[in-house]
């Protein structure tokens, strides 16, 4: 059974369109959404990400906003799994309290902040488990075998089993090469019985079928990215099919990674 | 954890009632908050600059230098044209812009670049806004024969120019950064990106005294000889600072140059402020007032509205909107113009151990002119916010008060900023006529 983790960012290229995405993934079969919020600065993300960041800014997104798309998300595909990325300046201005509060309240199921490591978190994984929520931790196989142990700890003794894995050591969007580093770091997380979560850098049916096996769910990011701004740069300016065509452009490249041509 | 005081010269004593440890945190500013794939060659960093930097041999190399490469001493300049005709304290100018490559810049430059050496990385990357970092850490590359490549905004290569040219010379691979606003703080990013995807074999050289631990400790300790040189010219003369100021962007220089009269903050009100009377000085940071207040038009965070956040991996006061969205900021001069304040100084300033205050652009372009005319100083515009400042304050001070303002690089590299602000009509012509000749020789 092959499981994604489809990646889009709030409001790119507009905020219809990106719940129209939203929609594409899931029909397309994703198991998972994982919806970025855009920040200014996003240092974790690779080049067309960032971009898609940008033009989502220029467009004008707010959290208020951000939110209401995810509830209504949340309202629309209630059988999948929710997960909000974003980094540690969104999440602290207003009190990480208060951005819990409205992720909770708007469906969403888990967080993903790269840049609020479980030991400099300040209590967001605690505030985030009292919630209910899983806080997702970034994982990377050059992980110090240490640290690593203090964090599978830290989530054992909260029943967390979510684990987001960046294969590689890099940055979303080149190409993932499964070796045999990536591969043994990919089953001891298993053993464990933990849900991996693992991607960067996925683009085609071979590299979701290699995964797979190792994995809860493979995360597709950039390559999403990459098809949206095509389908709405083909079909342009503002034609009331062009939800529709975004949807079923993103649905298709979502089937044909699940699917074998 | 070893004792700051290994790394810094501090003593002991003067590190006083403060954690004496390297923690990464000013109370709760700093910190490494970053993603899990940078924090290994982070805490590789950190190791190495515990144990390499106290060593005699790097302390030797290090020192050796600072003196023949970047020509330090710099000179601690008395000010009395100014002092006469403006009454009040003394003025002294640290006259930092004359080491090499014009600013304070190449001395972290060389100490970060002589690690790298002997940590065996194979290439040093860097991030810049204005250029003089990154024109600081081609030199030094040059000078130690590692390839080098400097992350700049576009905005910022197309205000610069001369100083991608002159990177260039210096054999460093400048690469233009189109993302974000396209200025240093997209420099920035793009650094930290090209690290975690080379952390084995690449050393980050970061410009200023901000970001992840340990870079501010690690900058700090390395423009520490700001402050060292500057207490013991000084001390030469029979003399104590009463007051230091300097202009703040990421907060390397005002760091280094207040560095050995930070600590302790005492809880007695008058030694944390310093007074004329007291033994600490008053120091003084001085912040980009840009065009004036308003969203965008300044890069004012501890005397503005600077808010705590967390950007870039480090937690300090940042220029942000009500979502945590980092905002666009203005200075005449690129040094200054960045959203973000170093964590040691932020948590010195709402210590009150550091008063923060504003200059404007113009008031840093006629303080430029004014020493020019009255001092044959050239000031660059960053450091003249600090002259600005100094100007303004002389004549509060009592005839015994000595106050020293850090000049932390000097004026050549602004020809094209200044030109166009104080003469414009003549440049205009001139750059015509450079334009019209490059026109014939083709
Ligand atoms: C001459 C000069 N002064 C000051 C600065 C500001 O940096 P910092 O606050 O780190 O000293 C710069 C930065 O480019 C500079 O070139």
């Amino acid at each position: 059974m092959k499981k994604l983790m489809c990646h889009l960012v709030a409001g790119y290229p507009t905020m219809n369109l990106s719940f129209q995405a939203a929609l594409g993934m899931v029909e397309g079969g994703a198991s998972y959404l994982e919806v970025q919020f855009p920040f200014s600065d996003p240092t974790a993300d690779g080049p067309r990400i960032q971009e898609a960041c940008v033009q989502a800014l220029d467009g004008g997104f707010t959290l208020r906003e951000g939110f209401l798309m995810v509830r209504r998300l949340s309202r629309t595909i209630p059988e999948i799994p929710l997960f909000l990325m974003s980094y540690a300046s969104l999440v602290v201005r207003r009190g990480i309290s208060w951005f819990l509060d409205q992720a909770k309240e708007a469906g969403v199921q888990g967080l993903i902040v790269p840049d609020l490591p479980f030991d400099q978190d300040e209590g967001y994984y605690e505030a985030a488990w009292e919630r209910g929520l899983h806080p997702i931790s970034v994982v990377v196989p050059t992980m110090d075998s240490k640290r690593l142990d203090q964090l599978l700890g830290l989530l054992q003794s909260h029943g967390e089993r979510y684990i987001y894995v960046a294969l590689r050591t890099g940055i979303t969007g080149d190409p993932t090469n499964l070796s045999d580093e990536n591969l043994s770091f990919l089953n001891m997380l298993a053993a464990k019985e933990l849900k991996v979560l693992a991607g960067f850098g996925i683009s085609s049916y071979g590299q979701v079928e290699a995964l797979s096996p190792y994995v809860e769910a493979v995360v597709v990011g950039s390559y999403l990215v990459g098809i949206i701004r095509e389908s709405t740069t083909r079909f342009g300016g503002s034609s009331p099919d062009q939800g529709e065509s975004l949807k079923r452009a993103v649905a298709k490249a979502v089937s044909t990674l699940i699917h074998p041509v | 954890m070893r004792a700051r005081s290994l790394v810094d010269g501090y003593s002991k004593q003067e590190v006083g009632n403060n954690p004496p440890i390297l923690t990464g945190f000013f109370g709760s500013f700093g910190g490494r908050y970053v993603a899990e794939v940078l924090r290994k060659p982070l805490h590789e960093l950190e190791e190495a600059f515990l144990s390499i930097v106290p060593s005699k041999e790097f302390q030797e190399e290090y020192q050796a230098k600072l003196k023949s490469f970047v020509g330090r001493p710099t000179p601690l300049y008395y000010a009395e044209n100014t002092t006469r005709l403006l009454g009040g304290g003394r003025l002294y100018i640290k006259l930092e812009g004359l080491a090499a490559t014009g600013a304070h810049k190449i001395n972290n430059a060389l100490g970060q670049g002589l690690l790298a050496k002997r940590m065996g990385k194979k290439r040093v990357i860097a991030e810049t806004g204005a250029g003089q970092h990154g024109v600081a850490v081609a030199a030094v590359c040059a000078h130690l024969g590692i390839p080098c490549r400097v992350y700049m905004g576009e905005v910022d290569m197309m205000r610069q120019k001369p100083n991608v040219f002159w990177m260039e010379r210096y054999g460093a691979e400048v690469v233009g950064v189109s993302s974000g606003s396209r200025t240093l703080k997209d420099a920035v990013n793009e650094a930290l990106r090209d690290w975690a995807s080379h952390p084995e074999d690449t050393f980050y050289i970061l410009g200023s005294a901000l970001g992840p631990s340990p870079y501010p400790d690690m900058v700090r300790t390395f423009q520490s000889i700001i402050g060292v040189e500057t207490k013991e010219q000084l001390a030469s003369l029979g003399l104590k600072p009463t007051a230091l100021i300097a202009c703040v962007g990421g907060g390397s220089n005002a760091i280094g140059f207040f560095s050995p009269y930070l600590y302790p903050i005492d809880e007695s009100e008058e030694r944390i402020k310093g007074t004329e009377t007291s033994n600490m000085p008053r120091l003084i940071g001085v912040e980009a007032g840009g065009r004036g207040p308003g969203k965008g038009q300044h890069a004012a965070r501890m005397s503005g509205e600077g808010k705590v956040g967390i950007v870039q991996g480090y937690k300090s006061r940042f220029l942000l909107d009500e979502d945590g969205q980092v905002l666009p900021t203005h200075s005449v001069s690129a040094g200054l113009d960045y959203p973000g304040i170093g964590p040691e100084l932020a948590y010195l300033g709402d210590r009150g151990r550091i008063e923060f205050i504003t200059a404007t652009d113009r008031q840093a372009i006629e303080a430029m002119d004014f020493f020019a005319r009255t001092e044959g100083i050239l000031f660059a515009l960053e450091s003249a916010h600090g002259g600005a400042a100094a100007l303004r304050l002389l004549p509060s001070f009592s005839k015994e008060a000595v106050v020293v303002v850090n000049m932390s690089g000097r004026g050549d590299k602004d020809l094209f900023i200044t030109a166009r602000e104080l003469d414009r009509e003549r440049w205009r012509e001139f750059l015509q006529r450079e334009v019209d000749s490059l026109g014939d020789a083709l």
